[in-house]
């Protein structure tokens, strides 16, 4: 059998050291490595680099809410933490409670579902919405980018060789909006993959206007969706069946599905036509979903009702 | 029902094992001096194969091809029909035809070797739909229209009643690839054993595979002993695919002159594997000036792929059963098994019956809505009653229970209420289909073809081992037959034996394959019991054997496919209800409700577990489940592709049963294991079309083809 070099710090120091002086594979859950990596039956996956396994990195396992209230995630959190936190907000927890099977979620990370820059990841949706950062950490110190940003194009990141996505910083929730919603179509009921998964948020003013309103697509191009242009026709105004119209338009343009455009667009539509129109009677409640009688078992409970 | 009644359901023989993970499956089996194989397999669906470049072997390692079958051997894998190559020679017909296989000790540097194989080929066009197929695409590669097979059936004058006819509607219908998605892929190890092989496979019909590869090497098939290990699913997929995995390892044993093993990853498996046949069928059905059907006429065309293999069977039963729970006045139908290069396709849970009862249904729920009636109140009109005539020309000898099984259905899901409530387009709907399955072998084929033994054999101790070919793959076949031993010869289920099959310890009673193994051999079993019951307290070790008679008086003549085709078959009435997302067309299963007649049912639990997953895999089938070839090459190759539905895609299912007892199966009982996968999917589609009001006329329908429905499809009252 061939051999394969493989680091385990112990610490993250460590693993900065390592990551400034040697050219590694960074695999924490292996969830997409070892499927992508992986050969027929009885045989080793095969790297064509080193590979450092930073899973049980303490430093970046834990979840709280920093001094300016925002949601701060280790990199190394897994779905089924997120999904089970009370300190994750509501979009993202939905998010990580559908993704994959209970295994899955049980070691995949959100670093690494970000860093896969897949356009069909489950967290980039609300992340991207919520003006997400993530930290990059190297033995020269650290800076924060929005993950819209941070995801460039296609399987693409902004990493710099020597860094490592330490943390992501969550800066708005559930709190900040009166409606939210967020819905995926997978492949099946579970275990699935999004065939597309939009995420809305909407703040109205006092006086009935928009205050904000936010709205991200999965699977709908070859990176996650959204526009603080076409957000912005709605802002601070009243909403209005031909405004309505307008952003889905605008929303339209921005989107690129390749495979399956018409049911995409159509779902995506009729989905931003339904929140917003929802919205506009502020009913009881917060959550919105595609219709009245929608019920998905194990949906976590938004944090504030 | 009587306090011992054999239908109380007991704890499958297996279930301790399986559940703890104590037993072992081929990939466990550790064999000593066993060397490593991996298939080395065709990459175009079409072509000529210019070069093949080695890599330099190392010691011990070897590329073995057809070449190597030694003087007198054949280079064919004997299923059914003998078209089938164990390797490939000049030419390739589809992505996966076995070229060679590469063997070596070290699984690691065999695969290291596998892909620096270079084969070089001359590309042609293929042909991968039935359409291409038809049109002979890239030129005729079978006779010279590529139709490997062709049957045609006429009860009546089917051409008169047309002229008589006040219109004749006409529709298509289509669907398509089926992966089976056994929990475990396959895999088999070859062993030389004296002047002979031992072969251990996950399969389903051990007596199959000696048969089929005996002529590779020119060898008696008794040569060869082919042990059956714990098979973690088949669905038809191992009933000769696994002659393909094993003839090339027989020839590398041989070569080699060592043990060979493969296990194939689930990729692998998919791509490489048989599926369910895609099928169209075209109805063209004569209407009397009330809307009454007068005539029905149909041509079925399956795509076989690049090689015949069993498939004309499997068109046979699927022109059999095209006619539905049904009978018409005339009735006529044609059948063709398509050539094209994709691979081959063979059995599958229902053996061709489903596409033809799909087709049927759905047009029959067409021809209604048109008419603006709810589908089951046309249905009803021509339910098949017991003497009714067949589409062969046979009767139907049992009592039909329809009727009842339908009230049970109707009370279970409140479909007249819902039907009514649920406009077409509203969003929710209801379905509801009518299907059946003939039991076993087709006509006198059990007589003639099979002619089924086994035995049984009562050892001092007072335990009593059961001899037959028969295999458990996860049916619960091993806990219905000693079952059914125990309760003849009343001892306890403990004091019976039956093991996994060797061929070389147990008489041939036949495939486990057609739903036949409970109706057949579960009779062989109940009569050798009750021959044995006398003597079991006198005599200490002895055995008794029995052998399939067919009844007298029910004629079949295989070379006009006229006469009973079946004697006994099982009948299924199955509703579904569904709700559709109005916004992404995301389609909910709401509630599962059926009822089916399996004769007297063996274990009920055990039925119930199959009603369970043949209805959930039906439901698949019809939904979620898309498989598409390009360029004859599979797009769905992964679990995380290729979507089976999950337990969150169905609720939990009314389950009822019709008491309808058998007169030649053992207990009354008749065979179930693929009548439970036959209607679920029309049912399904049935329900999907009313809610969404869109005439739905071809299966798979994931969420993306539902929002097309939606957008594009026709209206359900719209004139055929």
């Amino acid at each position: 059998m061939e051999e394969m070099m493989c680091y385990i710090p112990k610490t993250l120091e460590e693993a900065l050291e390592i990551k400034s002086r040697h050219d590694v594979i960074v695999l924490a859950g292996g969830s997409d490595l070892m499927v992508s990596n992986k050969r027929t039956l009885g045989l080793a996956p095969k790297f064509d680099k080193p590979v450092m396994i930073v899973r049980n990195l303490p430093e970046l396992r834990g979840i709280y809410i920093n001094e300016e209230g925002e949601c701060c995630i280790g990199a190394g959190c897994t779905s089924a933490q997120i999904a089970e936190s009370t300190l994750c907000p509501w979009h993202l927890r939905q998010a990580a409670s559908r993704m994959g099977a209970v295994a899955l979620r049980n070691s995949a990370t959100i670093a690494g579902n970000i860093a896969n820059a897949s356009p069909k990841g489950d967290t980039p949706g609300p992340l991207y919405m919520l003006d997400a950062r993530v930290k990059l950490s190297s033995v020269s110190g650290s800076r924060e980018i929005l993950v819209s940003d941070f995801i460039v194009k296609f399987r693409t990141i902004d990493l710099r060789p020597d860094e490592m996505i330490t943390e992501v910083i969550v800066p708005l929730s559930e709190d900040d909006f009166d409606y939210v919603f967020w819905h995926k179509v997978g492949t099946r009921k579970a275990n699935a993959i999004s065939k597309i998964t939009l995420s809305q948020a909407i703040k109205f003013n006092a006086d009935g206007t928009v205050k904000d309103y936010r709205v991200a697509a999965t699977a709908t191009g070859a990176k996650t969706n959204r526009s603080r242009d076409v957000e912005s026709i709605i802002i601070g105004k009243r909403l209005s069946p031909e405004l309505i119209e307008d952003v889905i338009k605008g929303f339209d343009d921005v989107i690129s599905p390749r495979a399956m455009p018409e049911f995409r667009r159509e779902a995506t539509r009729r989905m931003i036509r339904r929140f917003l129109n929802v919205a506009d009677t502020h009913p009881e409640g917060k959550v919105i979903d595609t219709y009245d009688g929608y019920y998905v078992v194990g949906q976590p409970e938004p944090r504030v009702l | 029902m009587v306090a011992h009644d054999i239908s109380k359901a007991v704890r499958r023989l297996d279930a301790v094992s399986k559940s703890e993970g104590s037993v072992k499956y081929i990939a466990d089996y550790g064999f000593e001096d066993c060397l490593w194989g991996r298939l080395v397999r065709s990459s175009i669906p079409r072509g000529i194969i210019k070069d093949i470049k080695l890599p330099e072997m190392p010691d011990g390692y070897r590329f073995i091809t057809y070449k190597d079958i030694p003087d007198g051997g054949h280079n064919y894998l004997h299923m059914i029909a003998t078209d089938w190559k164990c390797f490939a020679e000049n030419d390739v017909r589809y992505v996966g035809e076995t070229i060679g296989i590469i063997v070596g000790p070290d699984r690691t540097i065999v695969e290291d070797l596998r892909e620096k194989i270079v084969i070089e080929y001359e590309e042609q066009e293929p042909a991968v739909s039935i359409d291409d197929g038809l049109a002979c695409k890239g030129g005729a590669f079978i006779n010279d229209d590529n139709i490997h097979c062709h049957l045609k059936l006429e009860v009546g004058n089917v051409d008169e009643a047309f002229r008589k006819a006040d219109r004749i509607v006409e529709e298509t219908i289509e669907t398509g690839f089926q992966e089976h998605v056994y929990l475990e892929t396959n895999g088999a190890c070859c062993m030389p054993d004296g002047d002979g092989y031992k072969i251990y496979a996950s399969a389903q019909c051990p007596f199959y595979i000696r048969k089929s590869i005996a002529p590779l090497l020119n060898i008696d098939p008794s040569k060869i002993s082919v042990q059956q290990t714990t098979t973690g699913g088949a669905f038809g997929g191992k009933e000769h695919f696994p002659d393909v995995v094993c003839g090339p390892l027989l020839l590398a044993a041989y070569v080699m002159k060592k043990g060979v093993k493969m296990i194939f990853d689930r990729e692998e498996d998919i791509e490489n594997s048989v599926k369910r046949h895609p099928s169209k069928t075209v109805f063209r059905t004569g209407l009397d000036k009330d809307g009454n059907i007068v005539a029905m006429d149909s041509k079925v065309y399956y795509n076989v792929g690049g090689y015949l293999s069993s498939s004309f069977v499997v068109l046979q039963r699927g022109c059999f059963h095209v006619t539905g729970c049904y009978e018409f006045p005339n009735m006529r139908t044609e059948g063709f098994g398509v050539a094209t290069n994709t691979y081959p396709s063979c059995a599958f849970r229902g053996f061709g019956a489903p596409q033809t009862l799909f087709a049927v249904e759905t047009h029959m729920c067409h021809i209604a809505e048109m008419q603006g009636l709810d589908p089951l109140e046309y249905k009803k009109r021509y339910f098949i009653k017991q003497g009714g005539t067949t589409s062969t020309n046979g009767k139907i000898v049992e009592k039909v229970m329809i009727p009842e099984m339908l009230d049970q259905v109707l009370k279970a899901s409140d479909y007249e209420r819902k039907a009514k409530e649920y406009k077409w387009g509203s969003g929710k709907g209801i379905g509801i289909s009518f299907y059946n399955h003939g039991g076993a072998f087709t006509g006198n084929g059990e007589q003639a073809i099979i002619k089924g033994r086994a035995k049984l054999h009562k050892f001092k101790d007072g335990t009593v081992e059961i001899l037959c070919s028969q295999t458990e793959m996860g049916q619960g076949f091993h806990t219905i037959l000693p079952k059914i031993a125990a309760h003849i010869l009343e001892i306890p289920i403990e004091k019976v034996i039956f093991k996994d099959p060797d061929t070389s310890r147990v008489p041939d009673s036949g495939p486990t394959a057609a739903s036949r193994s409970t109706m057949i051999v579960g009779e062989l079993v109940e009569r050798a019991a009750t021959l044995m019951k006398p003597r079991y307290d006198k005599e200490e070790e002895f055995e008794v054997e029995t052998q399939y008679e067919h009844p007298d008086g029910y004629p079949w003549d295989q070379s006009t496919f006229q006469g009973y085709a079946y004697l006994g078959y099982g009948w299924g009435v199955c509703a579904v209800e569904v709700e559709v997302d109005p916004c992404t067309g995301e389609v909910t299963t709401k509630g599962v409700w059926s009822s089916h007649d399996c004769g007297h049912l063996i274990d009920e639990m055990i039925v119930h577990g199959q009603v369970n997953g043949g209805v959930l895999q039906g439901i698949g089938w019809a939904s979620t489940e898309v498989l598409k070839n390009v360029g004859g090459h599979f797009k769905q190759t992964s679990m995380s592709d290729y979507i089976v539905p999950t337990s969150m895609d169905c609720p939990k299912q009314g389950v009822s049963f019709v008491e309808n007892p058998y007169e030649w199966g053992p207990f009354g009982a008749k065979g179930m294991g693929e009548l439970v996968f036959n209607g679920s999917g029309a049912a399904y589609i049935d329900a999907l079309s009313r809610a969404i009001g869109k005439r739905i006329t071809a299966i798979p329908v994931p969420t993306e083809d539902v929002m097309g429905y939606m957008l594009n499809g026709k209206d359900l009252k719209e004139a055929l």
